[in-house]
């Protein structure tokens, strides 16, 4: 896979405009509409960075048991450090830092509090914020879950930082649990109201489980994610990354991969 | 057992806020310190574990004390602190191992940053007994042991060159501040939470101001006007608490941290809010007292047993999230919640208390 990402970077002449045109490509177990991917918005200040031929952009990818990760074999296979590898290839040139801050279990307010240090402290260019899963599982209620996502947003927002969302994984044990559908429902409606990128993990992770049978993302207990999992986190975040550098308007269209038949 | 008393029924109100603080989601949670200052119940709990070292080393055995024996005394104080530590997170740990199992779900072995004991068991005992990965919510008794640890410096520059003891603490938390120095964790990247450089002054402070001389003698002799400075300042920090307000950290000068109201590095707006607490509501004891006479003896028992009460309620509040996890929240709930622990935490207190009474 590295190989084409290499071939790839070659080709790019003109990183910024081919990056914008041709995302990263995905491997095959990990592929999936576009739309189940992310929720597109810009991310003005990356593209600004990114623009002005910064050798280096710095990425803190905050979250819980999937940012710290859990189940991988190593920790060169964890999202953030799968995700470097792909971002330091599409964008030619640049060099992605990738500040790892994931602490697992934890839920939204924690993470919201160590944020605001980490960011101070880091000075990243976007923050990537792997959320949810805990606060479902914790019962925390989801007006008070909004409100920790909004400030944080509005804050990162005023201080010109870009701000992706990485939602809650797919696990057919949480299929029907309220609380997970209520935390994922307000996720989704605070990305649309803040307008911010929101990476589809459930729905991304959903979808490759119901129709590549071949390729599974989880670990035996099908709760973590294994290996390919985190494989596949990184792409989509990596796709969602690339595909939105430029995207000017919420509905701008984005051509969709074709997606394999069940 | 020595009557209920001041500062025994300010740590045991710390003790239950603390419980409340440690089960996320719980609707009481919106009405501790926490919620409505800047600051929360573990600057109190820190400046009143400095109060009582004070009470401790002017005890007429500990001033008879040398140098020697002081040390030994209170590294043994430290060391009962690492054990509690180091069981209460083996039982955490076991407690997190029975919900997933009873629960059938693996995703809680990742609660309270557990995981990496069950993933990566090799490098997190190492983690465990170095205090190196610490669980969340069982990271304050990580920060006593440094403090006890190094509480005979504390004591004994206090007892040979007591001015130089204020300066010398404002300057390692300055220099903390400064330069964002904080103690790694391992295996899991990252920094302690309480970074026990920035929170020793909250405990010096403790320390210095129950003396009945220098600056604890000043500030008694000036009770009226360190209230009067108080309260604006406690107004201040309620204020921008419940306008959820708190400086851009981005936007401050750099070393931002000392402007931030950041726990972590215990950053001065909060330091200054609890010395405001403590100006304004130390001394009402006796009116407290007066009016809530039984409330006062309750959670007086509570914190003179504090370390045993505090080991339970972190337990109970790890116990209290499976609960919540497997009924849902809710108000009915989490009193009944809150109703069991608190009075789990009594019966800890008193069984404690019991079995003194019980020694020949």
């Amino acid at each position: 896979m590295r190989g084409i990402f290499a071939a790839l970077a070659l080709c790019m002449a003109m990183p910024v405009a081919l990056a914008q045109d041709a995302p990263p490509p995905l491997s095959p177990e990990c592929e999936a509409p576009t739309a189940d991917i992310a929720s597109p918005a810009p991310l003005p200040h990356l593209a600004e960075r990114l623009g002005q031929k910064a050798p280096a952009i710095r990425i803190l990818a905050i979250g819980s048991s999937s940012t710290w990760g859990v189940g991988a074999s190593s920790r060169k296979k964890t999202y953030p450090a799968l995700l470097r590898g792909i971002l330091d290839s599409a964008l030619k040139g640049t060099k992605a830092e990738i500040i790892n801050r994931g602490v697992s279990g934890e839920v939204a307010q924690t993470t919201a509090e160590r944020l605001r240090t980490a960011v101070a402290l880091d000075k990243p260019d976007l923050v990537l914020w792997q959320v949810g899963t805990n606060d479902a599982l914790a019962r925390v209620d989801s007006a008070g879950f909004e409100e920790t996502l909004r400030s944080t947003i509005s804050w990162l927002k005023a201080s010109d930082i870009d701000v992706m969302l990485v939602g809650l994984q797919y696990a057919p044990k949480f299929v029907r649990d309220d609380s997970y559908l209520t935390i994922r429902e307000t996720l989704k409606k605070v990305a649309v109201a803040e307008n911010v990128l929101y990476v589809r993990r459930y729905d991304a992770m959903q979808f490759i489980a119901r129709h590549q049978n071949g390729a599974d993302l989880m670990s035996t207990d099908d709760l973590h994610l294994n290996d390919l999992g985190y494989e596949c986190m990184a792409e989509h975040i990596a796709r969602a990354v690339i595909a939105n550098l430029f995207v000017r308007r919420r509905d701008l269209p984005k051509p969709a991969p074709p997606a394999p038949q069940p | 057992m020595r009557p209920p008393n001041e500062l025994d029924f300010w740590r045991g109100l710390a003790l239950a806020t603390i419980f409340i603080d440690h089960v996320p989601g719980i609707i009481f949670e919106n009405y501790t310190l926490r919620a409505v200052a800047i600051s929360d119940a573990a600057e109190i709990f820190v400046f009143l574990a400095g109060w009582s070292m004070r009470l401790l080393v002017s005890s007429r055995s500990v001033r008879q004390m040398d140098g020697l024996h002081l040390v030994l005394r209170l590294e043994g104080r430290a060391f009962t602190i690492f054990a509690a530590q180091i069981v209460i997170t083996e039982i955490a740990l076991a407690m997190t191992a029975a919900g997933s199992l009873l629960l059938e779900n693996p995703l809680i072995l990742e609660w309270n940053n557990a995981s990496a004991v069950f993933e990566d068991p090799v490098e997190a005992h190492l983690g465990l007994v170095m205090l190196s990965h610490q669980l969340g919510y069982f990271d304050i008794l990580p920060l006593y042991v440094v403090l006890m640890a190094f509480a005979p410096i504390a004591v004994l520059v206090d007892r040979y060159f007591p001015l130089l003891l204020l300066p010398l603490s404002l300057a390692l938390y300055a220099a903390t501040l400064a330069t964002g120095v904080n103690i790694p964790t391992w295996p899991v990247e990252g920094r302690w939470y309480f970074n026990p450089m920035a929170w020793q002054l909250n405990f010096v402070l403790g320390f210095a101001l129950a003396a009945p001389h220098g600056l604890g003698g000043f500030v008694r002799r000036h009770r009226l006007a360190m209230r009067w400075v108080a309260a604006p300042l406690l107004l201040a920090g309620v204020t921008a608490a419940h306008y959820n307000w708190s400086p851009d950290p981005l936007s401050l000068p750099e070393p931002q941290l000392f402007l931030m109201f950041d726990k972590t590095y215990a950053s001065p707006a909060r330091v200054i809010e609890t010395l405001a607490l403590v100006a304004l509501f130390g001394g009402l004891y006796p009116h407290i007292a007066g009016w809530f006479g039984r409330a006062t003896a309750f959670f007086s028992m509570l914190g003179r047993n504090s370390l045993n009460v505090f080991c339970v309620g972190s337990l109970l509040s790890l116990l209290a999230q499976f609960v919540r996890f497997t009924l849902g929240g809710g108000f009915g709930i989490d009193a009944g919640v809150l109703f069991v622990a608190v009075g789990c935490m009594y019966v800890t207190a008193w069984l404690s208390e019991w079995r003194d009474r019980a020694r020949p």
